[in-house]
């Protein structure tokens, strides 16, 4: 407080920044080092081949097993795959499956949500009991029900994902769009002749977007969890294909897990601190965009 | 100390700091409560009277503090300053609800909606008074009935919601009064009411003032509940107190251009549709980019190069007080 | 009152014909025939193409698909869920073997999760601002960011295979089938999945009794010179508990979708692992039924959580 203090009575103002949502979310410690670590993370993923020595689908079974040493940083698994390449190169499916179920779903539900909570009525009430539906399922039991009928492939759990998930966006898109629709400046649009979409798209959606861009960070990070699970349980993505949850699929194994800790333990670390940095960047931003919040 | 001032609160500062910014809301506010007479604090919302209040009270939320000044309780063994008692502490306890009572603006938030009125009522007593559990079940009883509450022994047992919004109001100030204490603060109690119930509570309140000698702390921005229940009146602007006097000084002959300007902007009941009306021109400053010097120089008619100096306290009577440059001018161009 | 719950209830009737509905549109995509989910496979194994047909028209299965589905409806109410195509045994003799054990470990973990999360809540929104609320909030959020599996997994390696404290998994032994028996196989599971919800039910206490602390009514608690902890407990906490109840019901979902992943983990034979044991198999017909289950008893508690709120506030008890 006396800084505060000091600050406002020798005439400085601390903040330059003009935006107060930019400002207090970089005020925010925990939201800044997420972001650092979240762009760090993603970028080792994209530029993969430049950090890997190895392919992380290269069998090399004479050096199965072996332990972390100078030629593989983090050893090598069962068929002497290097690690840390099927860790580096898993993130890129993983944080793929994650980021994009989660923005395909938010935009089938801000699509959705926008237009039928602006216009009520029947529309409205249709979408209403079809998310209620989907959302009386347990998230996971909903995804293995759909896994088992539909297959396993990664196309199939993306889309999996986003028929499970647009119903939470849905419910939040349009309960913005109910307290906004009662706004002066709606009417007045109306007044004019506005179309329709124009309104809830173009005048409406831009005030609902905080609370949207902290659904999408969120879940995100759920949707990284969801991806891990399942694949750890051998019904996500096929195995095959190197994921965080495929590298710890074989942690279900008590030797592996007892003997070879450096082919599970690293990559569920990697996992639990990529998903906190995207949790600590989410909560930064519903921080900073809600108004109510002070101090 | 005159053995009728109760309270005086002396250059009292407090400042709020939220978002990373300070806010002045109460910047050196002087004023003197006394025995069985009703003190007046006017302003429009944001001006600082209820921080005014809440800081008596020690109940300021955690981002406030108060920065300077003395809050002097002269109690009847002696002055306590409160000010420097701990927040929440024993001490400050032992004064809240027995010596010093305060009543809120909406009995609808103010009261806990999950228990019953008896039982609100009964908590106050019981950490004041010695009584058994009976007694304070029957003091609440007459409590409640004292306020004109019709069935009080049922009433006493049922909750808020079951309340009607003239009811709930006087079972605050019921919870209030409960152990007689000897300052009432009232922070707008009837804003939320009708005025027919507004001339009830006044009514009660009034009663009060002459049976016990309370003295009454009463906020409002209602220039009409002045006149009829003050015996002096305190008005604030940002944060300051820019006049202060008796209830006839201050409405007859204000000494600061904002309490007459205060004073043209209200009608008054009786005159008639052809009143002239004046609203006060412009707006309130931000509490983070304030005027220099006086706070109501961007708004007043009266405004000169001297204005950019904060005023004095001017002495225009014994017991009329205006924080202006101007106050003679303003004076005599009645 | 009663009115409240008939009209609760009738909505509830048209979202179950649907789930239903939805349920039965996806048996009958199981491949092969629908026979084999509606008579016992081992009736199934020798019989003729002739008397298969004509099993095929007296069990209806040559009617439209909206008789088929009321039929087959008419049996789930009467507690014919149909069989298992691996094992063949009835889907109801599985649910009922199995669930004890996820009702168990349930019960437990929601036992943890919510007085744990909920004195850590309060205690974080009492100190609001402190080192300590900062740690817990922090820690709560690492706790939502490790994937279950993965605590499981470091649980069992320190507890189990390192230090030999507690058993890696399974519920029982045989011969011992007391409780008291079972208990240390249960320790682990319900501390992991318990601790993994923790964090949630912290940061909604937390949230609610900050919610609680900041109406006008503390401030008038606190006005009559009342302790404090008579103001924190008698009047915030009791105003802030309501919606944490709440929360405990509508946790079933995140509860079931844990139990799914800690009883692989540890082995526990309850309905979770039998679930996935059924989608890793294919078994359609067990997968749909247990599913079905699952939702049933979301929609149940989502009941029962709105009838228990109406009952804790005095507000609602007039409508």
């Amino acid at each position: 407080m006396d800084s505060i203090k000091q600050q406002e009575e020798s005439g400085i103002v601390k903040n330059k920044l003009q935006n107060r949502v930019l400002n207090k979310f970089f005020n925010n410690k925990l939201a800044l080092i997420g972001l650092v670590v979240f762009t760090f993370i993603v970028l080792a993923t994209i530029f993969a081949p430049l950090i890997c020595r190895y392919h992380p689908g290269k069998i090399d079974v004479i050096n199965a097993l072996q332990p972390p040493s100078a030629k593989h940083i983090l050893g090598t698994d069962k068929i002497g795959r290097d690690v840390f390449a099927r860790i580096v190169y898993g993130g890129r499916i993983s944080i793929l499956v994650g980021l994009g179920s989660a923005l395909g779903a938010a935009l089938i539900g801000v699509m959705i949500g926008c237009y039928a909570g602006y216009k009520g009525g029947w529309l409205d009430k249709i979408f209403m009991r079809i998310s209620e539906i989907f959302m009386s399922f347990p998230q996971i039991i909903l995804v293995l029900l759909l896994v088992s009928i539909v297959g396993q492939s990664l196309w199939n759990l993306l889309l999996i994902f986003i028929v499970t998930g647009w119903g939470s966006v849905y419910r939040l898109v349009r309960s913005q769009m109910l307290s906004i629709r009662e706004e002066e400046y709606v009417q007045a649009l109306r007044a004019f002749g506005l179309n329709d979409f124009i309104i809830c798209y173009k005048h409406m959606l831009p005030n609902a977007l905080g609370p949207i861009m902290v659904n999408i960070t969120l879940s995100t990070a759920m949707f990284i969890l969801q991806e891990t699970s399942l694949s750890f349980l051998g019904l996500g993505v096929p195995l095959n294909i190197p994921t965080w949850g495929n590298i710890l699929n074989v942690a279900q194994d008590l030797s592996i897990l007892k003997e070879n800790w450096w082919i599970w333990l690293p990559v569920g670390i990697l996992i639990s601190t990529f998903v906190l940095s995207v949790n600590f960047i989410g909560d930064g931003l519903r921080d900073s965009t809600d108004p109510t919040q002070q101090g | 100390m005159n053995e009728e001032i109760i309270i005086t609160v002396n250059n009292l500062k407090t400042y709020f700091y939220t978002n990373q910014r300070c806010n002045k809301a109460v910047d050196g506010v002087s004023f003197k409560l006394k025995r069985g007479k009703t003190l007046c604090m006017v302003g429009e919302s944001g001006c600082g009277k209820s921080v005014t209040a809440t800081s008596i009270m020690r109940l300021l939320p955690t981002l406030a503090r108060i920065e300077e000044g003395e809050i002097i309780y002269h109690s009847e063994e002696g002055d306590i300053r409160i000010d420097q008692l701990a927040k929440n502490g024993k001490k400050m306890r032992s004064l809240r609800g027995s010596e010093i009572a305060m009543i809120f603006q909406d009995p609808m938030t103010a009261l806990n909606p999950v228990y019953t009125v008896g039982f609100q009522i009964i908590e106050s007593l019981r950490y004041h008074t010695k009584m058994t559990k009976r007694a304070r079940r029957k003091k609440a009883i007459e409590l409640l009935r004292g306020m004109g509450i019709p069935l009080p022994e049922q009433r006493v047992d049922e909750f808020l919601h079951q309340y009607s919004g003239g009811m709930r109001q006087r079972a605050m100030i019921a919870m209030g009064m409960s152990c007689n204490p000897k300052v009432l603060i009232a922070d707008e109690p009837t804003t939320a009411l009708d005025v027919t119930i507004q001339a009830q509570i006044f009514d009660l309140m009034n009663q009060l003032k002459e049976t016990y000698k309370t003295a009454i702390m009463m906020i409002t921005h209602d220039m009409g509940v002045v006149a009829e229940l003050a015996d002096d009146v305190v008005v604030m602007y940002m944060g300051n107190i820019v006049e202060s006097g008796t209830v006839e000084e201050v409405f007859k002959t204000p000494a600061h251009p904002y309490t007459k300007a205060l004073l043209k902007s209200i009608p008054v009941l009786g005159c008639g549709k052809n009143q002239e009306l004046e609203p006060i021109r412009g707006n309130t400053p931000d509490p983070y980019n304030r005027p220099e010097g006086c706070q109501f120089n961007p708004r007043c008619d009266y405004c000169d190069e001297k204005c950019f100096e904060m005023p004095n306290d001017f002495k225009v009577t014994g017991t009329h007080h205006a924080k202006c440059w101007h106050y003679r001018k303003v004076l005599e161009n009645e | 009152m009663l009115e409240y719950i008939t009209r609760r209830t009738l909505v509830l009737i048209p979202m179950l014909l649907i789930i239903t509905f939805l349920i039965y549109a996806g048996l009958e995509l199981t491949p092969g025939d629908a026979v084999s989910f509606m008579v016992s496979p081992d009736v199934l194994a020798n019989i003729s193409p002739e008397r298969l047909e004509a099993l095929r028209e007296s069990l209806g299965l040559n009617d439209p698909f909206v008789i088929r589905y009321f039929k087959w409806l008419g049996g789930v109410l009467r507690g014919d869920f149909g069989y298992s195509l691996t094992s063949g045994v009835p889907i109801s003799k599985i649910v009922i073997d199995r669930l004890p054990a996820t009702i168990e470990l349930s019960v437990a973990a929601l036992l943890i999760s919510t007085v744990l999360g909920s004195i850590l809540g309060t205690l974080s929104a009492l100190k609001k601002g402190s080192m300590l609320d900062h740690m817990l909030t922090v820690a709560g959020m690492i706790g939502v960011s490790i994937p279950q599996f993965f605590f499981g997994l470091v649980a069992i390696l320190i507890f189990a295979l390192k230090l030999g404290w507690l058993p890696s998994g399974g519920r029982m032994m045989p011969g011992y089938d007391s409780f008291l028996d079972r208990l240390p196989h249960l320790v682990l599971p319900a501390f992991v999945l318990g601790l993994t919800m923790t964090a949630g039910v912290m940061r909604y206490a937390r949230a609610s009794m900050l919610d609680a602390l900041n109406k006008e009514f503390i401030k008038t608690a606190r006005s009559k010179g009342i302790p404090e902890w008579r103001v924190n407990f008698i009047h915030g906490f009791r105003v802030a508990l309501t919606p944490v109840i709440v929360l405990v019901g509508f946790r079933l979902p995140m509860l079931i979708g844990g139990s799914v992943i800690i009883e692989q983990i540890f082995q526990w034979p309850g309905i979770g692992k039998e679930f996935v044991a059924a989608v890793r198999g294919q078994n359609l017909p067990l997968v749909m039924m247990i599913a079905l289950f699952f939702v049933l008893a979301v929609l149940i508690a989502s009941f029962l959580v709105d009838f228990f709120t109406a009952l804790l506030d005095p507000r609602v008890k007039l409508d």
